[in-house]
C-alpha cells in the first residue's frame, strides 16, 4: 500500500483542522490522515496539542476545518455520532465510570449495538480474551483497580464499542514500563487484525515499533511526517520538536 | 409540653410527607446528576401534578388511575419542553450554570403565572383515594391515604432502582452523571439523557403532587414550598443515589413534623433550614457524601 491510496478513501482525512482556548491558538491548521488498517502515531512535546487534536477530531471541543471519514464529511456531527461510525477515543486519563463495576463499564462501551445480546456476547468474549485479568475483575469497581488495569478496561471499553477507528491518547501515561509495552503489544495484535489506529505517545520507542508513520507535533503544528522506521534513535526526532 | 402521643402522631406524617420530599429530591438529582443543572422548576413540577389530576378527575370526571396516568404523562411532557426551548439552547450556546440555573427559577415563575390565567389563585383539592379512614392504632391516627404515599412511594423508588441499575438506558443516564465526556466517546446520546432526565424528574415530581394534594391542596404557589424542601432534601441526602435522596426527605419530613408540635407550625421553615444548616456543618458532603465530587 502506498501513502496515495488511490480509489479506496482515506479511513481518516483530517483538513486544516485547527482549535483554540479563547485567544490561545492550541491547533494551527492541522493536515492528517490515517488509512485502513494502518498505525500512525503522533509524536509530540509536553503542550503541543496532541491531546487537542484529537478531542478536536472526536468534537469534545470546538474546532475549524475538515475531517473525513472513509470519504463522508463528518465535520458537521457530533461526538456520540463519531462513534456510531466507529470512530472511538481512549481519552486522556482513561474517562472511567469509576463507581461502576468493570462489568458495567464493559457493557456501557456497547451502548451502540443496542439490545442485541448474541453481539454484545460476542464482543465482551473478544475483549476478554485480550485482556483476561478484566474477566476476573468483572464486578470490582473501575477505580479500585491498578493503573495497569484501569488501562486495560479503557481499551477494552473502547473496544465494546466496535471501532473502526481506534485513537488514544498517551495510553501509557503513568504505567510501569512492563505494562505499557503490554497494553501497545495488544494494540500492535489489534491492528495486524486490521484495526486503524491513531496513537498520541511520548514514549517514542515503544510507539515507534509499532507505527508505520509518524507525525511530529510541536506549538500545535505538524513539523514532519515520517514512515515510522526512518526515525533511527530519539536524537533525530528532537530536531522537529524544538525550532 | 407535647404529649407522647402527639410526637408519635407527627413521626407518622412526617414520613409521609417526607416521602414526597424524597421523591422531588430524587427529581432534583436526575437532573443534576445527569447535567450539573440544579433545576429550581422542580417544586412547579408537583404543583402541576396536583392540578391537572384535579381536572382530569374533578372537572372531566376520569378515573382515578387514568387522570394520574395522564397527570404524570402530561407534566413528563411539560418538562420536555422545558428542557428543548430553555435548557438546551442554553446548553448549547455554553451559557453559565448559574445562567441555566436562573433560567429554571425563571420557569418556576412563568409557569405559575400561566395556572394563575388559566385555572385562577383558588386552592383545589380532591378526596383520597381509598375513602373512610383513618385508620386508629389506639390514639395514633393514620390516614389512608399515607399508605398511597408509602406504597406508591416506594413502589417508584424499586423502579428507579432497577432503571438505573438494570437497564441500558439507565445505565447510559449514570454514565452520563459520572463522566459525560466518557459517555459520549461511547456513543451514549448525552443530549437525549438530558432530555429523558427532564421527563423523568418532572414525572416523579407530578406523582409526588398527585399523591399529596388529597392530604392538603393544590394551588398556584405550593411549587415553591415543596421545590425548597425537595431541594434541601437532596442536599442532606448529597444529591446522590435515588435511596440516599429519600433517605434526606423522610429525615426532613420527620424533624419538620415533630418540630411543628414542639415549635408550632410557624417555625417549619426555620427547622428545615436548621437541619439543612447543621447537617452541612457536619456532614459537608451530605449525609451520604454524593455531593461535592461531581462537577
Ligand atoms: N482547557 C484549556 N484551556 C486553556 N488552554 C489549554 C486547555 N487545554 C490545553 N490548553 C493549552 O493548549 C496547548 C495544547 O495542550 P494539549 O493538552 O493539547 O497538549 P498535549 O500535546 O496533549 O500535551 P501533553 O503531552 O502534556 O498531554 C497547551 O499549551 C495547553 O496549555
Ligand atoms: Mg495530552
Amino acid at each position: 500500500m502506498t501513502s496515495t491510496s488511490g480509489t479506496t478513501p482515506h479511513l481518516i482525512e483530517v483538513d486544516g483542522l485547527s482549535a483554540s482556548y479563547g485567544r490561545v491558538a492550541a491547533l494551527k491548521p492541522v493536515d492528517l490522515r490515517v488509512e485502513e488498517g494502518e498505525f500512525v502515531t503522533i509524536l509530540g512535546p509536553n503542550g503541543a496539542g496532541k491531546t487537542t487534536l484529537l478531542r478536536a477530531i472526536s468534537r469534545l471541543i470546538a474546532c475549524n476545518g475538515q475531517v473525513k471519514f472513509k470519504g463522508q464529511d463528518i465535520s458537521k456531527l457530533n461526538t456520540h455520532q463519531l462513534a456510531k461510525l466507529g470512530i472511538i477515543m481512549v481519552q486522556e486519563g482513561r474517562g472511567l465510570f469509576g463507581e461502576m463495576s468493570v462489568y458495567e463499564n464493559l457493557l456501557l462501551g456497547a451502548y451502540g449495538v443496542g439490545n442485541q445480546r448474541d453481539e454484545v456476547e460476542r464482543r465482551f468474549t473478544q475483549v476478554f480474551t485480550l485482556f483476561p485479568r478484566l474477566r476476573e475483575r468483572s464486578s470490582q469497581a473501575a477505580s479500585s483497580m491498578s493503573g495497569g488495569e484501569q488501562q486495560m478496561l479503557a481499551v477494552g471499553r473502547a473496544l465494546m464499542a466496535g471501532p473502526k477507528l481506534l485513537m488514544l491518547d498517551e495510553p501509557s501515561l503513568g504505567l510501569a514500563p512492563k505494562v505499557a509495552a503490554g497494553i501497545l503489544d495488544t494494540l500492535g495484535e489489534l491492528n495486524r487484525n486490521g484495526l486503524g489506529i491513531l496513537l498520541v505517545e511520548q514514549k517514542a520507542p515503544l510507539a515507534l515499533k509499532l507505527a508505520r508513520r509518524v507525525y511530529v507535533l510541536s506549538s500545535g503544528s505538524v513539523r514532519a511526517e515520517l514512515p515510522a522506521q526512518e526515525i533511527k534513535s530519539h536524537h533525530d526526532l528532537a530536531k522537529f520538536y524544538f525550532h | 409540653m407535647p404529649s407522647v402521643v402527639e410526637l408519635v402522631q407527627s413521626l407518622v406524617n412526617g414520613v409521609g410527607i417526607g416521602l414526597v420530599y424524597g421523591l422531588i429530591a430524587i427529581g432534583f438529582c436526575v437532573i443534576y446528576n445527569a447535567s450539573g443543572i440544579v433545576n429550581f422548576a422542580q417544586g412547579v413540577f408537583v404543583m402541576l401534578g396536583g392540578m391537572f389530576a384535579y381536572s382530569f378527575l374533578v372537572t372531566l370526571k376520569w378515573p382515578l388511575a387514568l387522570a394520574a396516568a395522564a397527570s404524570i404523562i402530561v407534566v413528563a411532557g411539560i418538562g420536555v419542553l422545558v428542557q428543548i426551548f430553555i435548557i438546551r439552547p442554553m446548553w448549547e450556546r455554553k451559557a453559565p450554570m448559574f445562567a441555566i440555573i436562573l433560567a429554571t427559577l425563571a420557569v418556576q415563575l412563568l409557569i405559575e403565572q400561566i395556572v394563575i390565567l388559566t385555572m385562577g389563585d383558588q386552592p383545589r383539592t380532591y378526596p383520597e383515594f381509598t375513602l373512610g379512614g383513618p385508620l386508629k392504632l389506639g390514639p395514633i391516627a393514620i390516614g389512608y391515604q399515607l399508605f398511597w404515599v408509602l406504597g406508591c412511594g416506594a413502589l417508584m423508588v424499586v423502579l428507579l432502582q432497577l432503571f438505573f441499575n438494570k437497564t441500558r438506558v439507565g445505565r447510559a443516564l449514570r454514565a452520563c452523571s459520572q463522566n459525560r465526556e466518557a459517555a459520549a466517546l461511547l456513543g451514549i446520546p448525552v443530549g437525549g439523557m438530558l432530555m429523558l432526565s427532564f421527563a423523568l424528574s418532572a414525572g416523579l415530581g407530578a406523582a409526588a403532587g398527585i399523591l399529596i394534594t388529597p392530604t392538603q391542596y393544590t394551588a398556584y404557589s405550593v411549587g415553591a414550598p415543596f421545590g425548597v424542601n425537595g431541594f434541601i432534601s437532596a442536599i442532606i441526602g448529597g444529591f446522590g443515589s435515588a435511596p440516599a435522596a429519600l433517605a434526606g426527605g423522610i429525615l426532613l419530613g420527620v424533624v419538620q413534623s415533630a418540630a411543628i408540635v414542639v415549635f408550632g407550625a410557624g417555625y417549619k421553615n426555620v427547622i428545615a433550614l436548621t437541619v439543612l444548616l447543621i447537617v452541612l456543618l457536619f456532614f459537608p458532603k451530605g449525609l451520604f457524601g454524593g455531593l461535592a465530587k461531581k462537577h
